[in-house]
């Protein structure tokens, strides 16, 4: 776990990338395209590594307040039902 | 390399065209719309030039299809046409343009006949038709005139009257009424006044004939129509009796003066009778004579707007050959003409082939000949972009046109731009409905690029394909940032389990097990410390990715430089530049990559890196809070190293180039330089095509400079820039803050909108009841999706578009894009055709 996974996310990443480069079609405009993929996966990449990585070491814990209305509802401590969807 | 990296190779082309073929050598070109001519004739007047005659003629044509156009909408016919068919339509030769403008002449005399012979009738018509109503009036009153008489007689005491007299002479003509037939004295006037002035009339023949008239007058009920001045006004009908021809003259004097018509009408009843019968004929005649023109004028009118768009595509297309034609230059001994212009290198084969094509077709004998020039001169510059590129290219070229065949950031913009824009708007629902209704416009381009729905509407087509990558990437940010109509998703398993703490209070902490695998952890939905959280992670985020963007703009420096060929600029300015960003914001780039990667077993050990940053600057080698071992020397060294870029990037080339001037003084090169100065206009470092003329070596461009190689100028333009650079430096990495802030704003307005209007009608309805509940839903989440589209998505859009926008041009743009460039404009129909449409 940890940082391996930002490695192994790199690597399917650009493998999905390295795809993306074949299915771009020949034609003058190729360059573009394939600048176009390259550009999106090192973006988006990036973005998911970053916010990864944030979350690996976490220094601060996440405190909610349950108000008296939910104070009693029932047992908790395993992962979060409550709001999400 | 590919179509967007750098503008197209230019080069410059001569024609020669012999005279026969100029119309449609230049109607060839302009379909293919790659050659942006050059005006030879500067000089020369507008009314001097060459072909002043053809384009006076054609604007003759261009008046009469005016004429034609409004009186098609006058009589309200609808123009057909198709408009790509329309856009398509020119003419082959000098015979077409010869034979439309025949044809032209021929519908405006006949329609502007029509026209005339029309107002003649509807003239006739109206006085006819005023006619009937004075015949029919005047029988009335000659009537009523005629029983008041008898009364009159019957009392037999009148004596003044002369009007009965003649009445008791001679009973049997008593119906006949009072006529001139009685005697000369005797006379009447019949006519037609608008009723408004009517009562002035009354006035005034009142005060001239002191009273000495009998005036009766009818109302016509119809309205009459104005030939001249098209409106319906009211009249009356009005007869006057006087005796005495002075009198009567008098009476039509002024009836003329104020604008009344008069009629002739017969005494005799017999007389008006017959008239009024021959009028009522005329009358219909008249009618059926009216109708037939109307009904021809409109057919030929028909005629015409079949055809007339066609028409007038093809004047426009000949206008614009001619004024094209006026800027060569005309060679007498050859009895051709010359042009120059620019023509992208690898378009010229095409153009070629054109014109090998217009020679076969026209079937001459002498080719017009395609010769490529060398030049000086700056080329235009010319990105060939698709439909998808098109508007990315758009935005950065309003920024500024690239110079001649410098990185183009067109190409990057293509995803960049909307990965920006993306980390301001993230959130998965909102990015749904933009990426929606992109893929609407996008789908259905065809059929909406004829709409005319305004302005608005028109910005947000052209720029639709930008809109869909926008909002595809607003839906990954989305995931990414678990935002979803600000609802969180769990979709991975959390990493968090929360358990109660102390046991006894209603707070809940959470205990970390394991990182969420993609995005941020759905545990931090509603906690109370959310913010903390997330500002802290937004805020690293945006750094890291600003200072990755603008050490790529730096970066993009190197292959500029490599492709002037002036490599050494990469030690002057480059290097110095890229060690500046990177000792420093490079260098807190690593350490927030560095604090998030180590795991602290105190949290409270945890050094502050604002603090850390801080420190390095005002105090280096003084660490507060350690983050790993070795830091303070490494701190110092880089503080040095930054301390030492700027002197650098401010002092070494100048002397550099001033080294290199002396250098070519003293080898004696100064002459050369002076001849090449008379060939080329603009001294700018960056743009000569032919490189082999000079040499071919850094310092070439200087020997443009030669006669104005200021050491003064060139270190002051110096200091200026690394002043810029310097503190630019530091003000657009904090810029790139903004990525955090709107996306804050963004996940804040849209809790906000959800709480509440939606959760608050929900609420309420809660305790409405099974009938009003519903409908308090339905209310609330009407609210709710409007207030959402309206200012979530239109304002937050276009807000973090045009933050986005200046990220692009300020922070990206200024390290390293020139942008002095001039945008290549050929002679194209087409751009002709769509100016046409947007006017």
């Amino acid at each position: 776990m940890g940082l391996l996974t930002i490695f192994i996310s790199f690597l399917v990443y650009a493998g999905i990338g390295a795809v993306g480069f074949s299915l771009v079609p020949r034609g003058e405009d190729q360059f573009v395209y394939r600048t176009a993929v390259a550009l999106t996966f090192t973006s988006t990449w990036l973005m998911w590594a970053i916010t990864y990585l944030a979350q690996l070491n976490p220094l601060v814990v996440p405190e909610r307040t349950w108000t008296l209305h939910h104070a009693g509802a029932g047992d908790h401590s395993s992962s979060i039902a409550g709001h999400g969807l | 390399m590919g179509t967007l990296w750098r503008s197209e190779e230019m080069s410059m082309v001569q024609l020669y065209i012999p005279m026969e073929l100029a119309q449609p050598t230049v109607a060839e070109i302009g379909e293919l719309g790659l050659i942006q001519f050059r005006d030879l004739n500067p000089d020369v007047n507008a009314f001097q030039r060459t072909f002043v005659n053809d384009i006076r003629r054609l604007d003759d044509m261009e008046r009469k299809l005016r004429f034609l156009r409004a009186q098609i909408d006058k009589a309200s016919i609808k123009l057909r046409g198709d408009p790509s068919t329309v856009a398509a339509a020119r003419a082959r030769s000098q015979l077409e343009v010869d034979e439309l403008d025949e044809r032209l002449t021929e519908h405006e005399a006949r329609v502007a006949q029509m026209n005339a012979s029309q107002e003649t009738l509807n003239k006739r018509y109206l006085e006819l038709t005023e006619l009937r109503h004075v015949l029919k009036e005047t029988n009335v009153f000659f009537e009523d005139a005629e029983s008041r008489s008898e009364e009159i007689r019957n009392s037999g005491q009148q004596e003044e009257s002369s009007l009965i007299r003649g009445a008791q002479d001679e009973p049997e003509s008593a119906e006949e009424g009072r006529a001139t037939s009685r005697g000369a004295n005797l006379g009447f006037v019949a006519g037609v006044v608008p009723r408004a002035r009517m009562g002035t009339f009354e006035r005034i023949l009142f005060r001239a004939l002191r009273g000495n008239l009998f005036m009766n007058y009818a109302e016509i009920d119809e309205l009459i129509r104005d030939p001249v001045t098209d409106e319906t006004v009211n009249k009356n009908v009005f007869i006057i009796f006087a005796h005495g021809k002075e009198i009567i003259a008098k009476i039509r004097k002024i009836c003329e003066s104020l604008g009344a018509t008069l009629y002739p009408v017969d005494g005799n009843y017999e007389k008006r009778r017959q008239d009024s019968a021959q009028v009522i004929a005329r009358i219909d005649d008249l009618k059926h004579v009216l109708d037939n023109t109307t009904f021809t004028r409109r057919s030929e009118l028909v005629k015409v707007a079949e055809t007339i768009e066609v028409w007038a595509t093809i004047i426009k297309k000949e206008k614009a050959i001619y004024y094209t034609l006026n800027m060569f230059n005309y060679d007498q001994n050859r009895k051709a003409l010359i042009a120059e212009g620019w023509c992208p290198t690898n378009s010229i084969n095409a153009v070629r082939y054109a014109l090998r094509s217009v020679t076969e077709r026209t079937g001459h004998t002498i080719p017009a000949i395609l010769n490529e020039l060398r030049t000086h001169k700056a080329p235009p510059t010319f990105h060939k972009t698709n439909k998808f590129t098109a508007g990315f290219q758009g935005i950065v070229d309003a920024y500024g046109m690239a110079s001649y065949r410098e990185i183009n950031p067109g190409i990057f913009t293509v995803i960049t731009f909307p990965f920006l824009f993306a980390l301001m708007f993230g959130d998965l629902g909102h990015g749904f409905i933009m990426a929606l209704f992109a893929a609407w416009m996008c789908r259905y381009e065809v059929n909406l690029s004829t709409k005319k729905w305004g302005e608005i509407w028109a910005t947000f087509f052209g720029g639709r394909y930008i809109i869909l990558l926008m909002g595809i990437f607003s839906m990954y940010t989305g995931l990414v940032y678990n935002d979803i109509f600000s609802k969180s998703m769990n979709l991975f398993g959390s990493g968090w389990a929360y358990h109660q703490e102390n046991n006894s209070t209603a707070k809940w902490v959470g205990k970390y097990e394991h990182t969420y695998a993609f995005g941020v952890d759905p545990a931090w939905y509603g906690t109370d410390n959310a913010l903390i959280f997330s500002n802290s992670y937004k805020m690293k985020q945006a750094v890291v990715i600003g200072v990755i963007h603008m050490v790529f703009g730096i970066s993009l420096q190197i292959l500029n430089h490599l492709h002037f060929q002036r490599p050494w600029y990469i030690l002057y300015e480059t290097v110095p530049q890229l060690l500046y960003m990177l000792s420093l914001f490079g260098y807190l780039v690593f350490i927030i990559l560095f604090k998030w990667a180590v795991h602290w077993q105190n949290p409270s050990e945890a050094p502050g890196l604002l603090n850390t940053l801080i420190y390095m600057v005002l105090s280096p080698g003084t660490i507060l809070m350690q983050l790993y071992p070795g830091q303070a020397s490494v701190q110092t060294f880089l503080i040095l190293l930054w301390l030492l870029c700027i002197p650098w990037m401010l002092l070494v080339k100048p002397y550099m180039l001033k080294y290199e001037h002396e250098k070519h003084i003293a080898a004696g090169y100064t002459n050369l330089s002076q001849e090449n100065l008379s060939g080329g206009d603009t001294p700018s470092a960056s743009m000569d095509v032919d490189r082999n003329a000079v040499g071919g070596h850094g310092g070439h461009e200087e020997m443009n400079h030669e006669e104005h190689f200021d050491f003064g100028e060139i270190m002051i333009h110096q200091g200026i820039h690394t002043i810029e650079f310097c503190l630019n430096g530091v003000s657009n990495t904090a810029s790139y803050l903004r990525l955090w802030a709107l996306s804050l704003a963004h996940a804040q307005l849209s809790e906000v909108l959800w709480d509440m209007i939606f959760v608050n009608s929900l609420n309420a309805s809660a305790g409405l009841g099974s009938f009003l509940g519903p409908i308090a839903i339905v209310i609330g989440f009407s609210l709710w999706f409007s207030a959402t589209v309206s200012i979530l998505l239109v304002m937050e859009g276009l807000s973090a578009f045009l933050h986005a926008l200046r990220l692009h041009w300020v922070e990206f743009n200024s390290k390293f894009y020139e942008g002095q460039g001039v945008k290549f404009e050929p002679f194209s129909f087409e751009s002709l055709m769509a100016e046409e449409e947007a006017e």
